[in-house]
């Protein structure tokens, strides 16, 4: 059961990074490969706090999510002016950065040996993890509520706009740069959040939770479930992690031999899914949603058949 | 001194990582995407090696041309199974590179499905150590590095002087008025994505040979393989085959003076500084 709670714990910040890389990339365009970079910085820099310098759980969270906000902005500036692959590249070379430095930095990070252990919050109740879960819970669905507000608002008409013709954007005397860099280090620092409240869950940390495959999973969920769809992260972790990771995994009747080669075939079939998807439906399961336009729906409520409400 | 082992180190390491930059760098000038699944045509590049050097039992210098053409047989399959289909459907440049993921996992994946995941050794030839002016190196590291310069010469010439590299570059730079020129498009891309992939096998072939072969060989040293391309330039072949020897130098001289591992951040950080300070020319 504790395993369970676990794993669904685990796939909600699973659902939390993909969603804000649906707004760093299905609304705004930004291919960020470095999810797991600022996740990292987030989790590692939670885990150094509380457990080197006793910083109490919640002030060593807020404060790594700064740090990651700190060092996103550098990195913003820096590349985000830069095509959409020389972006790519470097957040991918940022989030090697990180991954080494957590092994050589062995005074803080205490290396490949870890840093532990880093305990719930809540101490004295019995069933804290199924609470901490409901705080996981409210922060994501608060991350989706925000995302789908900010893609109906003035700024995410200004992301699509960018996200689609930056120049053109640009020439309508728009601040492009400065949206652009906003909203990624808002969102960096987010996963950075994100980052600080897995520490709870894994208690112990390894430089091994720095791979490179976090990123991945994180962006094969999103392109699965619809990278500008505002449900489109959701859909694409319960299809990917949560059918993979808790379902088959937990319930599959697999002989052990077997059983250890589970996560290749599951890797293998993310592959098949993801080639699949951009082959045959390149907009995700869900497609792309019709943001709702409250201005256009006031003026003219007769013409417009995709507004629904409101 | 250290300069001058930098140097000779930097060239021995780099010698895999210059044929790898310069077939991603044909494929990323004439299709324009950044092919991760490149990193497949070099670990395959040594599975076949192994193939025939400890499976069929085949001297090593043997099965270097034949896992080299596989490796390219490879390439060329998925070429006509997965990214011409795609690029037909007019799939962008950040699509192509995520469907090059899923590419490349699929084929890693399926590879340590059928023959497992551990690590395995190729069966080397003799080796002695030579000495020249106070330097030593393996024979077998002079081979590749001869083998390297070599194949990474014919590659320049192909592309600079011969009828194959212009269509190539007629291609990447009009698409539509190379087509009117009468070059068939189709004919120069199974070229080009052959012959990269020939370049990521002999690529996967040495790196294999100089430590072992794995799964995930070809993954490792694509971040820098990208990153070379990048900082290179689109498709300057001149530009791969120079980032790549002063990565490797400079990845040697780092870990001279300092911990191997603070040579990678070091080299990470100098890649994203070169993207930050190179402004329009970048890709």
């Amino acid at each position: 059961m504790d395993y369970l709670i676990f794993s669904f714990s685990l796939m909600l910040v699973y659902i939390g990074l993909a969603q804000l890389l649906h707004v760093q990339f299905g609304l705004l365009g930004i291919p960020n490969f470095g999810v797991v970079g600022f996740w990292g910085l987030g989790l590692y820099g939670t885990g150094v706090l509380y457990v080197s310098y006793d910083v109490p759980l919640v002030p060593a969270i807020i404060v790594a999510s700064l740090i990651v906000a700190v060092v996103s902005y550098v990195l913003a500036s820096m590349v985000l002016q830069r095509s959409g692959q020389a972006i790519l590249a470097a957040t991918l070379a940022f989030a090697a950065m990180v991954a080494t430095l957590v092994v050589t930095e062995k005074q803080l990070t205490n290396g490949v040996q870890g840093l532990g252990t880093i305990g719930f919050p809540f101490g004295d109740l019995a069933s804290r993890n199924v609470v901490y879960f409901g705080v996981l819970l409210a922060v994501v669905v608060a991350l989706i509520w925000v995302s789908a507000k900010l893609r109906d608002s003035r700024m995410g008409r200004m992301m699509i706009a960018i996200r689609d013709n930056e120049e053109l954007a640009a020439s309508l005397g728009k601040d492009t740069a400065g949206t652009k860099r906003t909203v990624f280090v808002v969102t960096c620092a987010l996963m950075g959040l994100l980052g600080g409240l897995t520490a709870p869950l894994h208690q112990f940390l390894v430089p091994y939770h720095l791979a490179p495959s976090l990123t991945f999973a994180v962006w094969i969920a999103l392109v699965l479930g619809g990278k500008s769809h505002n449900l489109g992260a959701m859909i694409g972790v319960f299809a990917t992690f949560g059918l993979f990771d808790i379902l088959i995994e937990t319930y599959a009747p697999v002989p052990a031999e077997q059983a250890i080669m589970l996560p290749n075939f599951k890797l293998f079939c993310y592959g098949v899914l993801l080639v699949m998807i951009i082959m045959f439906r390149p907009a995700g399961m869900l497609g792309e949603d019709r943001p709702r336009h409250r201005a256009r729906a006031d003026a003219a409520p007769a013409n417009d058949t995709a507004v629904k409400e409101g | 001194m250290l300069l001058i082992d930098a140097i000779f180190i930097g060239l021995l390491e780099a010698s895999p990582l210059i044929l790898a930059a310069m077939g991603f760098t044909l494929i990323f000038y004439l299709n324009g995407f950044m092919n991760i699944a490149y990193a497949e045509s070099i670990t395959f590049g040594a599975y076949f090696a192994v193939l025939f050097n400890v499976v069929l039992g085949a001297h090593f210098y043997l099965s270097i041309v034949p896992s080299m053409l596989l490796s390219g047989c490879l390439s060329v399959a998925v070429y006509l199974a997965i990214f011409r289909p795609a690029l037909n459907r007019g799939v962008g440049p950040t699509e192509m590179i995520i469907l090059s993921v899923g590419v490349s996992f699929m084929l890693r994946y399926g590879l340590i499905l059928v023959v497992g995941p551990e690590n395995l050794f190729l069966n080397e030839p003799n080796i002695t150590y030579m000495q020249f002016m106070g330097l030593g190196a393996s024979n077998l590291q002079l081979v590749a590095l001869v083998l390297v310069f070599v194949g990474a010469g014919v590659l320049y010439w192909m592309i600079y002087n011969t009828g194959l590299g212009e269509q190539m570059r007629g291609l990447a730079n009009n698409h539509d008025l190379a087509m009117a020129s009468g070059i068939n498009p189709h004919r120069t891309s199974v070229a080009i994505w052959f012959i990269a992939g020939c370049a990521g096998g002999l690529s996967g072939v040495f790196s294999g040979v100089f430590a072992q072969v794995t799964p995930y060989m070809g993954w490792n040293v694509i971040l820098i393989t990208m990153l070379v391309t990048i900082v290179a330039g689109i498709g300057s072949v001149r530009g791969a085959v120079i980032a790549a020897v002063v990565a490797g130098v400079l990845t040697a001289f780092i870990t001279l003076v300092t911990k191997p591992l603070y040579s990678e951040v070091a080299l990470l950080m100098a890649f994203i500084g070169v993207l930050t300070f190179r402004g329009a020319r970048t890709a």
